[in-house]
């Protein structure tokens, strides 16, 4: 790979990150555009790597985004995000007819994802308690899985799920990606679980460069990156891997929540 | 069928979205066209949020509800193709194994299909060839009287192994041959796949007959290098229709003869049962490949030099070879002695001589028939191998 490629960094959440971005950088290369990636274990190494300028480009959660912005004053530059990363919102699931209002909380369980999880965690208790639920009041059942991956893996979600559906949660709080794929896949029993309230919307992965990082390097980024179809097969391939049938132009404006819910916490 | 309809209602009763209302929602989606709108009535109160999700990810736009009635514009993201019912000129590899007239999903893999175009591959008759072929097919333990073989004297009983032997041989490369080109084909043409399959059928059992045939004999038999090249140079072709020619239209053609030839000089009713079984399978394979050889000269002028080229690059193949492999001249000619009595033999050795006159004239008249000019087709027919096939 050339001295000049784009280094992109990326958290190998899963062995299929070696797969969607070995794909990506073939369509790179396809684009005439030199690319190559750093797979890192979690996060913070690589917001670190971003901010030292070790990896020009990082693709990042958004709380790791929220996070590069901060840190770089709002210089640093987004690149691009998925369809799906638009409008992202959380639900509340609860063991059916155990609840009928989030207001109904107090006093019960409430089985949430990772603490580094935006939308199993963080963002959900951020809206319960804006929408007046006292918090304090509520027994929380805590899955702490892969800490460091910001609720990637989704593990923490699916056990959410599994502690629902088994009864030792009254309620939950999950993507709304992970509840609506799950049922549309089948995994959820209906007569055990409903969905009882969701959340306002909200951003979710960003593409982050390193404000050093030249206009040609991100304008041939973003063309590279928007060039893919989901009709083309082996780009579909990549982006059925990796959550999207379309990349989508970058926006802030879907973040302000999260910075909110980082600052009630700090 | 292509997606058409502009509006359509369904009832979802109270049905979640994965509790059954998804398996309403989207076979109605496929009736609509990009842009048509879905009308969904529910009085389920979580499925606003979760179509609101679930459209998001499938790009189709979620209007609203009101009073029950969920609205929602079908995307253009992933719309299904249709594929022609009948056989497309030119077919699409990325259709995969997906029948011929379902609507397709984009953005499936490529297949490695080479053999793509309606001009070389599919002639209209193979559905009926197809049909004949499997109303035609028979059983190799019930259907010959195997009973009525008796040991015979030397030297019958070696010819008749020997020649039993070759056709076996030449038969196991007439299962080969089209197995190479099964793979290659799309599967919008797929009965021309399903005819070679019932060709192929024949063939294992054509084996397996001349083969039981052969070793209640219990006589040696020899395999020919000239017969070895023969058929390594049919196994090495990479053309469908050059195949079909050099095999079906030339190799079985003349092959024809040959069964008939064994069948008039047969020792025994099991013997002649088979033969005859074998060459009305062969007849089918013949008249397979004559179709399609006509189908692909109809529409490509230019195949009747590569098939002529394919013939005398072949032809290179055997010069310096001589004539027909002496192990299966010898047999035939005893085989039609009925022994080796001296003035027998002479009376075999003429019999064998028409056979090759009959065997040269029917080749010609088939390249006549498969589209040839005569003069053309004595100069193929001069060409062809000694070994028959």
């Amino acid at each position: 790979m050339k001295a000049d490629a784009i280094l992109v960094g990326a958290v190998a959440y899963d062995p299929k990150a070696v797969t969607i971005w070995e794909g990506i950088r073939e369509h790179f290369l396809d684009q005439q555009v030199a690319m190559d990636f750093v797979l890192f274990s979690n996060y913070e190494r690589q917001v670190e790597a971003l901010l030292e300028g070790q990896i020009d480009v990082a693709w990042n959660t958004p709380l790791a985004h929220v996070r590069i912005r901060r840190l770089t004053e709002n210089r640093s530059i987004s690149l691009g995000m998925r369809d799906s990363d638009r409008d992202f919102r959380s639900r509340l699931i609860a063991r059916k007819g155990a609840l009928t209002s989030i207001q109904q909380l107090e006093g019960r369980t409430l089985a949430v994802g990772s603490r580094d999880s935006t939308q199993a965690r963080i963002l959900p208790l951020h809206f319960l308690a804006q929408a007046g639920v006292d918090l304090q009041k509520v027994k929380l059942l805590v899955f702490d899985t892969d800490v460091g991956k910001h609720g990637d893996t989704g593990t923490s979600e699916l056990e959410v799920l599994n502690a629902v559906h088994a009864g030792r949660a009254d309620a939950g709080a999950v993507g709304d990606l992970i509840w609506v794929l799950e049922q549309a896949a089948g995994h959820v029993d209906s007569a055990k679980v409903e969905s009882i309230w969701t959340t306002p919307p909200f951003d979710h992965c960003m593409f982050d460069a390193n404000p050093t990082v030249s206009k040609e390097k991100c304008d041939a980024f973003r063309r590279a990156l928007m060039a893919m179809r989901w009709e083309n097969p082996k780009h579909r391939r990549v982006l059925e891997l990796e959550g999207l049938k379309q990349w989508m132009e970058p926006r802030e404006e879907g973040y302000a929540s999260l910075r909110a819910a980082l600052d009630a916490l700090a | 069928m292509r997606p058409a309809a502009a509006a359509v209602a369904i009832d979802a009763g109270d049905l979640p979205l994965g509790g059954g209302a998804l398996a309403l929602v989207r076979p109605a989606l496929l009736l609509l066209e990009p842009g048509g709108a879905l009308a969904i009535v529910s009085s389920n109160p979580a499925l606003e949020d979760d179509l609101r999700t679930w459209c998001k990810v499938e790009h189709h736009e979620y209007l609203g509800v009101e009073q029950g009635r969920h609205v929602l514009r079908r995307g253009s993201l992933s719309v299904p193709t249709s594929t022609s019912a009948e056989f497309p000129a030119v077919a699409d590899p990325s259709t995969g194994f997906a029948p011929r007239g379902v609507l397709v999903e984009p953005g499936g893999p490529i297949y490695p299909y080479s053999l793509n175009d309606r001009d070389h591959v599919a002639p209209a008759e193979v559905a009926e060839l197809y049909r004949q072929a499997v109303q035609s097919q028979w059983d190799a333990t019930r259907d010959i009287p195997w009973h009525t073989i008796k040991p015979l004297p030397e030297p019958l009983e070696g010819a008749l192994c020997q020649v039993m032997t070759f056709l076996a041989e030449n038969e196991l490369s007439a299962l080969y041959v089209p197995s190479k080109f099964v793979s290659r084909i799309h599967p919008a043409y797929a009965e021309v796949g399903m005819f070679l399959a019932t060709q192929m059928n024949d063939e294992a059992r054509h084996i397996d007959v001349f083969l039981r045939r052969a070793r209640l004999g219990r006589a040696q038999s020899v395999s020919s290098v000239t017969t070895s090249q023969s058929l390594l140079s049919l196994l090495q072709l990479e053309d469908f229709a050059e195949a079909s020619f050099l095999l079906s239209v030339l190799g079985e053609g003349t092959f024809l003869d040959l069964l008939k030839y064994v069948e008039k000089h047969s020792p025994d009713e099991a013997t002649t049962e088979l033969v005859r079984r074998a060459r009305v399978d062969e007849t089918r394979h013949v008249h397979f490949g004559l179709v399609h050889v006509r189908h692909a000269l109809r529409n490509d002028a230019s195949l009747y030099g590569r098939l002529e080229a394919s013939v005398r690059k072949r032809a290179a193949t055997f010069s310096g070879a001589g004539g027909v492999p002496a192990p299966i001249a010898d047999a035939l000619t005893i085989l039609a002695a009925g022994g080796g009595d001296p003035q027998a033999v002479r009376r075999g050795h003429d019999a064998f001589r028409e056979l090759m006159e009959a065997m040269a004239e029917n080749r010609v008249r088939r390249l006549e028939h498969a589209g040839f000019t005569p003069s053309q087709a004595q100069t193929l027919s001069d060409l062809h191998t000694p070994n028959f096939m």
